[in-house]
Order: structure tokens, then C-alpha cells, then sequence
């Protein structure tokens, strides 16, 4: 199978080189080309696992301005743990992290993009809820960072708790869930404190680093990011205080119910091998492993990939090069930002990291 | 696991466990009584037939046909009232509660295990609710769906508090009772293999005869579902005489499962499983959901259906938590009612997500 793909993608890279030189000579050929082809992916609802397997890569949807998310780096590369979620799947696909398109999409339009089969998945920071998983057209397979609001502080303020903001000044950006939940927050603990709303993110960190605010008030997730950016992040922290929960995951579009299942147990696969202690490194020593629970999940027994639509040994390709979800986690958001994993920690941890069996 | 408790002569049981059992009746009106019988109903036509969708088909018929167990304490059997109690049923009940304002609008029908995934399949049943534990085999299956678990069961070890045994470890050198031909005895297997313990296994098919093994001391520890060694347990000679141990040989995330054909359908039942974690991390229960009427807290008037269209816009009232809470209860009593009340059982990983446990809403929002 993995043959077959390889030369699939090898004609796909071939078609591509000859639209681009058509494109060159100057035909506009190869723009309708591409419309049409996108609305017989709308068509096909059901068929999207089949259609990225013919493609030979997947389409995902990301923001390239989010450090330990989704980032573009100076050299075009892409990193962060929403991104290393898409380079998974393509692991587990084609035996290579690299088949995928990234996307940028913008907060306003990225679920449209989802719905209308522009992208195939969306790995953006967005957080799982209600009504968008209800009546937006999508679906939300499992969260792989629990984000929450939370408080950045300098060291030196002393504030420690939620209790300790009163009579503080708080930024927070305008017109957000944050700024809601923030006046929800006050009011519930019966706390007074001064609010300075901004539009512009950037600066609003310039006042806080100015110290026209004591408190910054917005997604851990964009908290710890923004800290490392600083001009002395170790001056700053952010607090162990979780005002609302965010959790952050993948969405696709509803209807995709083989597609649905491989995203989610790939997204399994990253935590059940950080369970069974299996990494990026050690995973070619399991390869002689005589305990049935792991020759199972690497697929030297039984036919579990095939099942999901897979390679039996999906779950060695995606422990092999992208990792497990620890190694995930420490090279995105734990080293760079010096955040514990902290809910984001296996179950057996105290975390709600857990993946159903592989059996 | 273990196919059916069929250890137990039933009558034993009702008569011994069911005294301890509190009545898992969810309180109110009784308007009509759909609890009709667990005969199956061939009227039914399957929705997918039809182009009707599966929420229309259940508010056509007028109740919902949850399959069970039928005859696991804790999880769904027949009490000593003759009512369908448990876990697994209660579930069953917050959905007929969030459809219908009435938690009685139900047909409970019995399944086997064998049996289970075809009948869903076949649309004779809804919703199956019945101690099954979400796999990938099961869950690759593309006709099948689990929606989020509502219940974190694990295989554990029973042993006898005078033999000091603390740990897995410990079962080092001793002997270890487990029913033959079931995954508990693959697990075991493995977990003695893996943990590099070399302890015997005795094995038998009559699992009422291992719990002889297992009295006689002829086996240190006995080994199967903890959802079903807490109720074997509460009829051994001195209950008090004998623990679960605290680590666990293998997960066993027990989940609904319906057949993936319409989203509307999954989503409102895994939203009814949110609704009752998230009523129980606001502190709203059944007692106290009056007062919450008349809260100004934003993030309660959205969940209660006070503000906003999170009921409407997926096909259910805005009021559907209120509902589920009034008269079911949310996740909380739920557990306590069916299990921690009865058999001691603590929450553990059953727990809210803030009291170390694995229990978690998304936002109602």
C-alpha cells in the first residue's frame, strides 16, 4: 500500500511541476483546474479519507502566527503542537510527516473553510464547544491541549491568586470571551479593579511590559507564548489560576465518519505511546517487544490500522517521526515556555490525557 | 467484561445486594409509564429507511428504546421494585428527560453481549447504554459511535485483606482466580507479562466456583471488571475482609454507543453527558436548581437555557439541562445514587476533572 502511495504522490509531484510550468507560460489553466476540483471534494461528503488518500497529502488549516501552536518560522517551516498534529496524520497516511498543506486561515473565516471541504482539518487553537460543534457543520475530535483563561503577572507584584486582584488593573482584549469572563469572574468573588480593554494584541502587551496594567488577562495558551517575547520573561509568570476552560483541538466537517476515526486515534495513538513509554527514539528497540499490548499498538500483531483504513503500523509511524504526545508537548510548549503539563498531563499523572485501549 | 454476572443466582442477589441498593427512581411524575417490558417491539422501523431523522423518529414514537444490561447492579437490572435502576439506565433517563421533559418516556430492553452491537445496528434500540467499553476495534467499526464515556471502569484485583497484599507486585509467587475465555484472563496475561510478576492462574468457565477458590484461600486474589467485583464482593462471607487493590491491569472506559448516521443524534447525546458533568461542576443539582432561576451569572443563565439557543439550535428546548437536572440529577447524585451509596465505591477517576479526576465539559458557550 505504502508503494502505491509513493507513486501516486510521485505523479501528483509531477502533475504539480507540469501545472506550474503551464502556469509560467502564462495559461490560466491551472486555476480553473483547481475550482473544479474543489467542488468535487464538496460532493463527496463521506469520501474525504479516500479523497487525501488519492491527493497523496492533507490540507491543513492553521494560524502561522501562534508560537508553540502553529508558527511559521523565518525558513518557511511550520511548528507547534496543532501543527505537529497534522504532520501525525500524514505520518500515519504516507509514512511522511511532510504530505501536508498548510493553510493559513484566519480566526473569521477558518470554520467556513472547514465546512466547505477547503481544508480537511482544522488545526488552529480553536476550543471545542456547543454550538460549534452543534450547529456549525463540525465535528471535534479529541482535545490535545486543555487551554483555559489565565493571569500573567510580574514576579515582583506578588499576586498569587484571584483573590489578590483586587484593586488591581487588568488588560484584556476587547470584544473577547476573556473580557466576559474576566467581568464574570470580579463579580462572582465580589472583587473591585480597574479594566483596560485593547483591540490591538500587541499593544496591549507593550502597556502591560510599560506597567499600565498589573495583570494580563487572556488564553494560557497565548499567555505563555507572549511572556517568552518579553524583554525579561523571567521577571513575569503565569499563574497556576484557570478562570475558564478552553479546550483547544482539531474540528472537521460532520458526515466524515471514517476520517473522523483516524484523526482521533492518531490523536490516541501520541498519548498511548507516551503511556507505554514509547518515543520518537526508542520505538525501533520495541520492534522484537514480546508484550502483546505493545506488539498490538505498533501493529507487529493484529490488524487494528487496517481497521481505522490504515497501516497496520500507523502508530510506529507516528511515534517514529513526529513522536509521542510528551515529546509533543516539551518541544512545543514545555522547553520553550517553561509550562507543566499540568492538566495536559497523562491520567495516570493527574492529567486528562487518556485514550481508550488499543484493542 | 465478564459477559454477564451470571455468578450471581439472581434471586441471591436481589435479595442481598438489592436491600442495599436506595431506590435509583428519578422522582416527579409519572405521566405515562413507557417502561413497558424488554420484549422487542417489531413495529419500529429503523429512521435510516425512512429519511427521517433519528430525533424526529424517537419524538414520532413518543419514547426512546435504550438497550441494557438488564442485570448489573450499579449499571442497569430490575430492583427489588421492579424498576430499572443504575447508572446506564439513569443515562437512558437524561435523554428521555431532555426530549420529552419526561424521564419515563423510555423502553428499556435487555441485550446480550453478543448480541448488542447487531441489534443496534439493526435499529431496533437507540442507544445502546450498557457497561461497554470503547475500543478501536469497536469504534473502527464505521457503523458504531461512542459518545464520551460515562464511566472510567478498570479490571481490578480483589484479595483478602489478611493475606497483606498492597500491590500487583505482591502477587508474586501467589495464585490468581480469573473466568476463562474473556478478555480479563487476555489482560491478565499480558499484565503478568509485562510487569515481569510470575504468579499462577487458576482458571475455570464457572465463575461461582472461582469465588469457591477464591473463599477457600485456593486463590490469593480474584481478578475482573471493578464495576462487577464491587457487587460479587457484597456477598462474600465478610465483605469487610476483602479490598480492591488501587492499581488496575487494565482501562476500561466504559461509553454509550449508537450508530453514526446522524450528527444530530450524536450530538445531542454526547452534549446530555456534558450537561450532566457541567451541572455538577456549577454545584446545580436537583435540589437546589431553583434558586439557580433567578442567578444573574452569565455562564449559568447560557447553561440553564435562560439566555442564549444552545438547546434550540441542536433540535432539543433551551431548557434541556434543566430538565435532565430536575429529574435525574446531575452527574454527582447520579454516581452516588447507583454506586457509591450502595457499594462504597469512591469516584476516583470518575471524579470532576478540578478533584482530580477524568470527568470534563467542554464550555457550555
Amino acid at each position: 500500500m505504502g508503494k502505491i502511495i509513493k507513486q501516486r504522490s510521485t505523479w501528483l509531484f509531477l502533475g504539480l511541476i507540469s501545472l506550474i510550468l503551464i502556469n509560467l507560460s502564462g495559461c490560466d489553466s491551472a486555476n480553473s483546474k483547481g475550482t473544479a476540483l474543489e467542488h468535487q471534494v464538496i460532493e463527496s461528503q463521506g469520501q474525504r479519507l479516500e479523497i487525501i488518500k488519492q491527493r497523496g497529502k492533507i490540507i491543513c488549516g492553521i494560524n502561522e502566527g501562534l508560537l508553540g501552536f502553529s508558527y511559521k518560522e523565518p525558513d518557511g517551516s511550520y511548528s507547534g503542537l496543532s501543527v505537529d498534529l497534522c504532520k501525525a496524520i500524514a505520518a500515519a497516511l504516507f509514512d511522511d510527516p511532510n504530505q501536508v498543506e498548510f493553510r493559513h486561515l484566519q480566526s473569521k473565516g477558518r470554520f467556513r473553510a472547514v465546512v466547505s471541504g477547503e481544508v480537511d482539518l482544522l488545526s488552529r487553537n480553536t476550543t471545542w464547544t456547543l454550538s460549534r460543534d452543534t450547529s456549525g457543520g463540525l465535528d471535534f475530535p479529541p482535545t490535545n491541549f486543555y487551554d483555559g483563561q489565565g493571569l500573567l503577572v510580574s514576579k515582583e507584584s506578588g499576586i498569587a491568586t484571584i483573590e489578590d486582584l483586587s484593586g488591581k488593573s487588568i488588560c484584556v482584549p476587547q470584544g473577547t470571551t476573556s473580557q466576559t469572563n474576566l467581568v464574570a469572574t470580579m463579580r462572582k468573588n465580589r472583587l473591585g479593579y480597574l479594566p483596560l480593554p485593547f483591540d490591538n494584541t500587541s499593544q496591549l502587551y507593550a502597556a502591560y511590559e510599560a506597567g499600565k496594567c498589573d495583570v494580563v488577562t487572556s488564553d494560557r495558551s497565548e499567555l505563555v507564548a507572549r511572556r517568552s517575547q518579553l524583554r525579561k520573561p523571567n521577571a513575569h509568570q503565569v499563574l497556576d489560576v484557570l478562570i475558564s476552560k478552553e479546550p483547544l483541538g482539531p474540528a472537521i466537517a460532520n458526515g466524515e465518519p471514517a476520517w473522523y476515526d483516524v484523526v482521533k486515534w492518531v490523536t490516541y495513538a501520541m498519548i498511548k505511546a507516551e503511556e507505554l513509554k514509547i518515543n520518537s527514539q526508542n520505538v525501533d528497540s520495541f520492534q522484537d517487544s514480546k508484550n502483546p499490548e505493545i506488539r498490538r499498538f505498533l501493529g507487529l500483531e493484529g490488524d487494528m490500522g487496517a481497521k481505522l483504513g490504515l497501516s497496520n503500523d500507523f502508530a510506529r509511524r507516528v511515534v517514529k517521526h513526529v513522536g509521542n504526545y510528551s515529546e509533543v508537548y516539551e518541544r512545543n510548549i514545555g522547553e520553550p515556555f517553561h509550562l507543566a503539563r499540568g492538566t495536559n498531563a497523562l491520567w495516570q499523572d493527574g492529567g486528562l490525557m487518556y485514550s481508550p485501549p488499543f484493542r | 467484561m465478564f459477559n454477564q454476572i451470571s455468578w450471581i443466582p439472581k434471586l441471591l442477589l436481589a435479595a442481598l445486594v438489592g436491600s442495599l441498593m436506595f431506590s435509583a427512581t428519578t422522582g416527579g411524575h409519572s405521566k405515562k409509564i413507557a417502561i413497558l417490558s424488554s420484549q422487542a417491539n417489531a413495529v419500529n422501523q429503523p429512521p435510516q429507511q425512512s429519511g427521517v431523522s433519528q430525533l424526529d423518529h424517537i419524538k414520532n414514537r413518543g419514547y426512546l428504546i435504550c438497550g441494557v444490561n438488564g442485570e448489573l447492579p450499579g449499571f442497569s437490572f430490575v430492583n427489588a421494585e421492579g424498576k430499572y435502576a443504575g447508572i446506564d439506565v439513569d443515562f437512558c433517563r437524561a435523554i428521555a428527560s431532555a426530549i420529552f421533559d419526561d424521564a419515563n418516556q423510555v423502553q428499556f430492553r435487555d441485550v446480550t453481549t453478543e448480541a448488542r452491537f447487531d441489534v443496534l445496528k439493526s435499529g431496533e434500540i437507540d442507544l445502546l447504554s450498557r457497561n461497554t467499553t470503547a475500543t478501536l476495534s469497536r469504534d473502527a467499526d464505521e457503523n458504531l459511535d461512542f459518545t464520551p464515556p460515562i464511566f472510567y471502569d478498570a479490571q481490578g484485583v480483589l484479595v483478602n485483606r489478611n493475606n497483606n497484599i498492597q500491590t500487583l507486585k505482591e502477587l508474586t509467587n501467589k495464585t490468581i482466580c480469573v473466568p476463562g475465555n474473556t478478555t480479563s484472563y487476555d489482560n491478565l496475561q499480558d499484565y503478568l507479562h509485562q510487569a515481569e510478576i510470575s504468579a499462577k492462574i487458576l482458571t475455570s468457565d464457572d465463575r461461582e466456583a472461582l469465588f469457591d477458590f477464591y473463599e477457600q484461600n485456593r486463590c490469593q486474589a480474584i481478578t475482573g471488571d471493578i464495576s462487577q467485583l464491587i457487587v460479587r464482593k457484597t456477598i462474600l462471607a465478610n465483605p469487610q475482609d476483602h479490598i480492591i487493590l488501587a492499581q488496575h491491569i487494565s482501562q476500561e472506559p466504559l461509553a454509550p454507543v449508537l450508530i453514526h448516521q446522524d450528527s444530530q443524534w450524536f450530538d445531542i447525546v454526547r452534549w446530555v453527558t456534558f450537561a450532566l458533568i457541567q451541572a455538577e461542576e456549577l454545584n446545580i443539582n436537583s435540589e437546589n436548581i431553583n434558586v439557580y432561576h433567578k442567578s444573574k451569572e452569565s455562564e449559568v443563565r447560557r447553561f440553564l437555557g435562560m439566555d442564549g439557543t444552545l438547546g434550540s439550535d441542536m433540535g432539543l428546548t433551551n431548557d434541556f439541562t434543566q430538565r435532565i437536572i430536575e429529574q435525574v440529577g446531575n452527574y454527582s447524585e447520579i454516581y452516588e445514587r447507583n454506586l457509591g451509596q450502595p457499594f462504597g465505591l469512591e469516584r476516583g477517576k470518575n471524579a470532576l476533572w478540578k478533584e482530580g479526576g477524568l470527568m470534563y465539559s467542554p464550555p457550555f458557550n
